[in-house]
């Protein structure tokens, strides 16, 4: 592991009693990264985190945050570290402010400091109306908002948060991905878990996937679309299909299969190039009528598909 | 930050908790209301005796007027005392489980030894402020309506007494807290042994009425409430020369006095050390409600 590395999680197993909920789990989280957490329900992304966090012991394996082992100096490992937990409930006899107030006394801010801190920060996640009001009274999404202020009032270095978006209407989640990736361009590390593999693939530099308590998948994004990526597919919708068009599609030099679902065509291609113009021309060639024609590229969805098709 | 800072942030925290909390106010005004209650009883008794009341109970009455600020300090006692305590500390530790709170708090740079002992420390101080209330409502309202009172000096006694005294329950309903981390659960556990104690201590107390045997009642001495209930009054019995009459129990002797005392001290310390490992040992579960 890299000695640049803020996060680091060697060979973490962890059991719920006999069942093994992380499997020698290794993950490596660089200064400035924005790390994206895939993996399914019941994966073991919370399991991670928590384990990450000293709230779980592991029965296996290491965590360092920057360095410090949360389980044996949480003081030191969490100083600079912020977390937004899975579905935050948080302490309904409290205001927003209060609480705000009061975590920012654990971690010791001086009380002017934290003040200004507050005001920010409720104007950051947008609960300027809210600050003063008794957190029993929000919404959902207004607790996740402020889950994620109370996640920043130390200044984090890490940020750690167990799907940050849930529960926000889109424009929050559109705002707050926009967060994300300013908190890291001023050199935060941001860790992420999530369903979302279109918010990973926007947000994320780097992504780790995991299923059934094993990492499949640990790498940067553009690696792991080319690591899944067994080929492109041009999709053609046309007037009508024939036999012959199928068979002089099959005989391209480009192409590997062919695929014929009513008047619509799958052609798989043996390289990963926009060969639309080539499938096009021979299709003309062949007086067929295209409606439409899609070159499909692999998303992360595909790659995480198959990544965890390959994990089992 | 140190580690005291850490500790009183978290005292600071257990106040703000206890405060949101409707039916310890409940609680607290039911205590206060018996204290009065007491008083009316008593007021009624001095100035108008019943005309048929014998001699010797009219005149328990007349030597207890002096040391009513006794009668009712210690009114709240052996019984309200310990269901507020179970009510403080009963929910301290497993509330924040059940709402994923814990989660929050101990993500945050503390140590779950520093976080447990502001727990305990929380729940210890609005014990104490509880006491401190109904101490001096007692003493107030002695001092209006019966004065003049007498051995006032020991009022510090009685109070720390007190305060002492009811470590044991708060202990007991801290650690089924933290071991079974549901609230209700651990309610009715410590409300369970504290009502088990006071029904077994009556059962023995009644046996050995009947055969005089005295074994039970050293049996009974064992029990959990023995020395949270009575500790206070033995401190003041020792302390006071009150005269023997129905109102207040004579002197006891030095050893119950002292066997009071110590197992207040053992109870505390087995239940602690028990929530500590408890605590240190396992997982912070996560959210259950
Ligand atoms: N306290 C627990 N006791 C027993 N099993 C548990 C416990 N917590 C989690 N598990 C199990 O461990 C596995 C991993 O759970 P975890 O919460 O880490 O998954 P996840 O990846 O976060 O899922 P999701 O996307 O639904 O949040 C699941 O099978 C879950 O049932
Ligand atoms: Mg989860």
């Amino acid at each position: 592991m890299s000695s640049q590395s803020v996060i680091t999680v060697s060979n973490l197993t962890k059991f719920y009693g006999d069942f093994k909920a992380l499997d020698s789990v290794s993950l490596a989280v660089e200064k400035g990264w924005v790390y994206g957490y895939l993996g399914p329900n019941g994966a073991g992304k919370t399991t991670t985190i928590r384990t990450m966090l000293g709230l779980l012991k592991p029965d296996q394996g290491e965590v360092q945050i920057t360095g410090i082992n949360p389980t044996k100096d949480p003081v030191q490992a969490l100083q600079s570290l912020g977390y937004a937990p899975e579905l935050p409930t948080l302490q309904t006899f409290f205001t927003g402010e209060q609480l705000l107030d009061f975590m920012g006394k654990i971690f010791g801010l001086a009380t002017q400091a934290r003040k200004e801190r507050i005001k920010q920060l409720l104007d950051l996640v947008g609960l300027k109306e809210w600050g003063d009001k008794r957190i029993g009274n929000y919404s959902k999404g207004m607790v996740q908002r402020l889950s994620i202020a109370l996640a920043l009032i130390n200044d984090p270095v890490v940020l750690i948060m167990d799907e940050p978006t849930i529960g926000m209407d889109p424009e929050a989640t559109a705002h707050f991905r926009n967060l994300f990736t300013t908190l890291s361009k001023q050199g935060k590390t941001v860790f992420i878990s999530s369903h979302l593999l279109d918010e990973v693939q926007r947000i994320c530099t780097h992504v780790g996937m995991i299923n059934k308590g094993r990492m499949v998948f640990d790498g940067r994004i553009a690696q792991v679309l080319e690591t899944f990526t067994q080929q492109w597919v041009i999709e053609a919708e046309l007037e009508e299909v024939t036999k012959t068009m199928v068979s002089s599609l099959k005989k391209l030099d480009c192409v590997e299969d062919v695929k014929v679902d009513g008047n619509k065509l799958r052609i798989e291609l043996k390289e990963k190039k926009d060969l639309r113009g080539e499938i096009s021309s021979e299709i003309f060639k062949r007086k067929g009528v295209l409606l439409s024609l899609n070159l499909h590229k692999i998303t992360l969805e595909d790659a995480y598909l198959r990544a965890l098709k390959g994990g089992q | 930050m140190n580690a005291l800072q850490r500790v009183a942030v978290i005292v600071g925290y257990e106040w703000r908790r206890a405060l949101a909390k409707k039916w310890l106010f409940a609680l607290v005004i039911l205590a206060v209301a018996i204290q009065v209650l007491i008083f009316v009883v008593f007021n009624f008794l001095f100035t108008n005796p019943p005309p048929g009341m014998p001699p010797a109970l009219l005149e328990g009455l007349e030597q207890t007027k002096p040391f009513m600020w006794i009668v009712e300090v210690l009114t709240p006692q052996g019984f309200f005392m310990s269901l507020i305590v179970i009510m403080i500390a009963g929910g301290s530790m497993s509330e924040e489980y059940e709402h994923g709170t814990s989660d929050i708090l101990l993500s945050k740079p503390i140590t779950k030894l520093e976080y447990m002992t502001g727990k305990y420390l929380g729940g210890l101080s609005l014990l104490s402020f509880v006491a401190a209330l109904t101490t001096i409502l007692g003493v107030i309202l002695a001092i209006i309506f019966f004065s003049p009172q007498e051995s006032l000096q020991f009022l510090p006694h009685v109070y720390l007494a007190i305060v002492y005294s009811n470590l044991v329950f708060l202990s007991l309903a801290f650690m089924f807290s933290e071991v079974l981390r549901r609230t209700t659960l651990s309610y009715f556990s410590a409300i369970g042994v504290f009502i088990a104690s006071l029904v077994i201590s009556g059962v023995l107390s009644a046996v050995n009425s009947f055969t005089g045997e005295q074994l039970y009642l050293d049996v009974s001495k064992w029990l959990p409430n023995w020395g949270a209930s009575n500790f206070p009054s033995f401190v003041m019995g020792k302390l006071v020369d009150v005269p023997s009459n129905p109102f207040i129990s004579p002197a006891q002797g030095d050893s119950d006095l002292l066997l009071a005392g110590v197992f207040v001290a053992v109870y505390t310390v087995i239940f602690i050390v028990v929530a500590t490992i408890k605590l240190v040992r396992s997982d912070v579960t996560k959210k259950t409600a």
